[in-house]
């Protein structure tokens, strides 16, 4: 070793000049800078290393000098100390928790609970609201520290508002005297009623196929279509971002899953020949969207279908937010690309236009009917959809499909336009199409933990999606919008909703979020 | 007095490559510094291979390479668990089209480059382009009419005092940034919790491509640099910087040690350490305004952050592609200043960008990997690709959100070729886990 490597280190160096900076001794803190390495030197270059010397006197230099030398002797964190509970609650993400470690299954989650906590307590936990009252355009709702809010309400699924509309009620309060709240079965056993087979006719008169299967919730139907239908060998290719339904049934089927960048045909395309390339035996399906609920945009499923066709891959499409709110007669993406009756598989879900849970499976195929409900596991082994729930989605089918449909669907789409241009005008993104889901982008988890917090208080109710929902830095607000929503309902719903995000920016100091890109 | 189109203060990574951009363009450019060239700053110089796709565009590359061994794969050890890969040049090609409009000069190689290189390499291709260059040149005062900075006054290297002025200053003068500092401007997104870091240069041995370990709080690098030398470095949390400070050379060994017994036991048998060891306590990141009247800032100066993925330099070059492109469009006219800066910070404050500014930030907290990180590792062996995409992810090349997307992280799970039971870390994980909390050098 040379001598040269005797030197002292950068830091201690800088600790002695601080400490003769103490004592104001100027010749020790001239001399040692010399002794400071080349690299700290091009590196702090804020600090008058050559003129230590010629300080001595001027006090306010001097202090400045001893504050830039602390700021390199001491660590940050140090000299910026941060609320721990907020800086566990804004910086973590569920990512961060989705795996515990350890054998016990009882004591292994307090890490999870730990973290919501610290969520709770500091008013950034989005989840676990209640209800007040019915929810309409307006709600009441209170969050799980008790506290309570009344706001416009973006947070409710309820497209075309069918929450409050008479009829629904009346089918409702009619299925509830004739059968009771009933749920005594299996479909497959005793659960149905005359009035399921009524709603498979019209569901499947909306979508244009004959073969339709109720079940219990959208999930169920989501999950028990892919389970029910792909065996280990099979392959599926599914849109990244198609609904966790679909991703967990893709799981639970088979390892040969292929996740395609979202929307993309070409690519499918070139999976398809790929796995056709070696695999000819097997089965492949195809699963996407209609309309996509947390980036509102959707696929051209004429192409998609016609490209599963080519390869001899079904095609399975979820259609659980357009279907009843948008297309032409309330007949979704499906009507609006001109595909009634024409697509290999369709399911939805009743939870977002339909004012019921449950979902249904439909198909030109009797047999493929009868294979699911067998094998699919969540329609037998479930009990069924109970005649109210089935009254109320048959009664919002009727109306979906009438003239007084084409009157909400045509409302609901003036609220929308109204949200979507206030907002972009002010600057901020919306994702997608115009369709009931308006997803305003934020990024930066932090600051959409933030603006929600606020936004709580000033009249707006609005769920924010993270991670599972979105993949980590790309969290949203999912506005869902009602046909009962005024258009300047939705403008100052924009108002306030700008307001609370530029508040929690200016709050945390951030930069970022609601950026395009 | 003559007026420039650009002054650029700051001649280092962001600033000499932001000027040789401008100049190749024709702008009147000067570029100042107060260091002089070749010299080094306080930082290690691993650049990913998009930050040799950059050099590569500018027609640099080469005489790097003329000096600097480069390698395509790294092994990236985590608590044992080894993964070997390289950026993948298809979404190195879909960074440079999204990011800047054209993939040209893609390669795939990294290096580590001394800053005394580096720098040298890059000042000297601003003057070759025609930007004047001036080192020894403090800028020590801005100079502001009517609320827009006009120019700069600056001591020159024979003590003169001179007065520049420019229609635009551009500030690279890193993350103590005097444009910064003598503008008021805030910080935003201030990450106070970050790594402290140390490292020294190696002679008498060769280990290839460059690894990178991490055990518990505690990381070490080797890499293979200029003069036949290795970098070797250590880091770990600021929160133990104190301790490791008061004895740098043990702790340095110490640190090699736990982390990577096998590169401590390299490093002290076959090692000759050429040089002092180097080190900073203080890298926590943050993020400053990008512009305003008269005035942009670049690299460092603008958005400061961990070494802990070694991105900075990459950065700066990036900032130097996206603000003289924005520059050029305002100097010749085709765009208003307002609408060119603000394409300029529209890409660099993107959705993206945040993304991985936090992922920078949580990586240098140095908490000791979790069961599910350590089986995500696990997991990934084997599957080549989608290593790669991870390698790629950490040199913010992909997306950070579109690999960290809950279905691609349960599908990478039930693919996994491997068991966690071949490593030994899952053991007793718990305990092993909680002895990491212990502060290795109180
Ligand atoms: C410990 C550490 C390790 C790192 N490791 C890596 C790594 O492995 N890979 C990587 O890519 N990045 C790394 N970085 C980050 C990298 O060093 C920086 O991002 C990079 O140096 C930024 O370049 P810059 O041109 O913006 O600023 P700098 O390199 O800091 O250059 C600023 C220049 O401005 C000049 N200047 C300042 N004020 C004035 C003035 N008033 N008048 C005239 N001139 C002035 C200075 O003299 C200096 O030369 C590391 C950083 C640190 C701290």
């Amino acid at each position: 070793m040379t001598t040269e490597l005797d030197q002292r280190e950068d830091g201690e160096l800088i600790g002695i000049i601080l400490k003769a900076a103490h004592c104001r001794d100027f010749e020790t803190m001239a001399r040692t800078a010399t002794e400071v390495s080349e690299m700290t030197r091009n590196w702090a270059t804020h600090i008058p290393w050559d003129d230590l010397a010629s300080l001595e006197g001027a006090d306010d230099e001097l202090a400045q000098v001893v504050a830039d030398l602390t700021e390199m002797w001491e660590p940050a964190h140090l000299r910026n100390p941060v609320d721990p509970d907020e800086e566990y609650a804004l910086d973590k993400n569920a990512y961060d928790f989705y795996r515990p470690a350890g054998r016990n299954l009882l004591t292994r989650t307090g890490d999870f609970y730990g973290w919501v906590q610290a969520r709770r307590r500091t008013e950034t936990w989005q989840y676990s609201r209640v209800l007040e009252a019915a929810p309409d355009s307006v709600a009441q709702i209170t969050n799980d520290l008790g506290r309570r809010a009344r706001g416009i309400n973006f947070n409710s699924q309820d497209y075309l508002s069918f929450n409050t509309h008479p009829a629904i009620r009346e089918a409702a309060a009619k299925a509830m005297h004739d059968y009771g709240p009933h749920s005594a079965g299996s479909p497959m056993v005793l659960g149905n009623t005359r009035i399921s087979d009524d709603l498979e006719a019209a569901l499947g008169d909306l979508v244009g196929l004959d073969h339709v299967t109720l079940f219990p919730t959208g999930w169920a139907a989501g999950f028990g279509a892919v389970v029910g239908l792909v065996r280990q060998s099979d392959h599926i290719l599914i849109d990244r971002l198609a609904h966790s339904c679909l991703q967990q049934g893709a799981r639970a089927a088979t390892r040969n899953v292929v996740r395609y960048e979202h929307l993309n045909v070409e690519a499918v395309r070139r999976h398809l020949t790929q796995i056709r390339a070696t695999d000819t035996r097997n089965g492949i399906l195809v699963v996407t969207d209609g309309l996509f609920s947390v980036d509102a945009d959707w696929p051209d499923l004429v192409t998609l279908q016609r490209v599963c066709r080519e390869h001899d891959a079904t095609l399975l499409v979820d259609v659980a937010h357009d279907l009843g709110s948008m297309g032409p007669g309330g007949t979704g993406v499906l009507g609006m690309q001109d595909l009634l009756g024409s697509v290999d598989i369709v399911m939805g879900a009743f939870s977002k236009t339909f004012c019921s849970n449950g979902g249904f499976v439909a198909s030109h195929s009797p047999a493929l009917k009868q294979y699911i409900k067998m094998f699919g596991g969540s329609h037998f082994f479930s009990n069924a959809l109970s005649p109210v729930q089935t009254a109320v989605v048959r009664e919002a089918t009727r109306i979906i499909r009438s003239a007084e449909g084409d009157v909400l669907r045509a409302r609901l789409f003036t609220a929308i336009h109204a949200l979507r241009d206030e907002l972009t005008g002010r600057g901020l993104t919306c994702m997608g199409e115009p369709s009931p889901i308006v997803p305003l982008l934020i990024g930066n988890e932090k600051l959409a933990r933030t603006a929600n917090r606020l936004l709580f208080d000033r009249g707006v109710l609005a769920f924010m999606v993270e991670f599972p929902v979105t993949p980590t830095g790309s969290s949203r607000f999912r506005l869902q919008v009602q046909a009962g929503h005024r258009p300047e309902e939705a403008r100052e719903a924009a108002r306030i909703i700008e307001g609370a995000i530029a508040d929690s920016r200016a709050y945390l100091s951030s930069a970022f979020g609601s950026a395009p890109r | 007095m003559q007026l420039y189109d650009a002054i650029v203060i700051g001649a280092r990574c962001s600033g000499a490559s932001t000027a040789l951009l401008l100049a190749q363009r024709g702008h009147r450019v000067l570029v100042v510094d107060r260091s002089s060239f070749p010299s080094d700053v306080i930082s290690t110089h691993f650049l990913w291979p998009h930050g040799m796709s950059y050099l590569n565009r500018w027609g640099l590359l080469d005489e790097v390479l003329a000096v600097t061994p480069a390698h395509t794969t790294v092994e990236v050890v985590n608590d044992g668990i080894s993964l070997t890969g390289s950026v993948p040049t298809e979404l190195l090609r879909e960074y440079f089209r999204d990011l800047h409009g054209d993939d040209s000069g893609v390669v795939q190689s990294y290096a580590s480059v001394r800053r005394r290189v580096l720098d040298e390499i890059l000042v000297g291709a601003a003057a070759k382009a025609g930007a004047e260059v001036r080192t020894n040149f403090t800028v020590r005062e801005l100079i502001v009419e009517n609320g827009q900075v006009v120019g700069v006054r600056g001591r020159a290297v024979d003590g003169e005092l001179v007065e520049e002025r420019a229609r635009i200053v551009v500030g690279a003068d890193g993350r103590n940034s005097f444009v910064a500092r003598t503008l008021a401007l805030p910080k935003y997104d201030e990450r106070p919790r970050c790594t402290f870091a140390y490292w020294s240069y190696w002679s008498g041995f060769d280990l290839g491509p460059a690894q990178l370990h991490r055990r518990g709080r505690l990381a070490c690098a080797v890499a293979p640099t200029n003069f036949d030398q290795n970098m070797v470095l250590v880091w770990g949390p600021s929160e133990w910087s104190r301790e490791f400070r008061g004895d740098v050379p043990g702790n340095y060994q110490k640190a090699l040690d736990f982390v990577s017994p096998e590169l401590g036991d390299v490093v002290r048998s076959k090692g000759t350490r050429e040089e002092r060891i180097y080190g900073t306590l203080d890298q926590s990141a943050f993020l400053r305004p990008l512009h305003g009247p008269g005035w942009v800032l670049v690299g460092d100066a603008e958005s400061a952050k961990d070494q802990c993925t070694a991105i900075g330099i990459t950065h700066a070059f990036r900032d130097a592609e996206l603000v003289s492109a924005a520059l050029d469009r305002w100097l010749r006219g085709d765009a208003s200043i307002d609408e060119a800066m603000t394409a300029y910070g529209d890409r660099r404050r993107s959705q993206n960008a945040a993304a991985y500014h936090d992922y920078v930030c949580t990586l240098a907290e140095m908490r000791p990997y979790r069961h599910d990180e350590l089986q995500l590792f696990v997991a990934l062996r084997g599957n080549q690709q989608e290593t790669d995409r991870f390698i790629a992810t950490h040199a913010d090349v992909a997306p950070v959100s579109e690999f960290f997307q809950a279905s691609n992280l349960f599908l990478l799970n039930d693919a996994a070729k491997e068991s966690s039971a071949d490593h030994a870390v899952f053991e007793d994980f718990a305990e092993t886990s909680r002895s990491y909390q212990q502060n290795l050098f109180a």
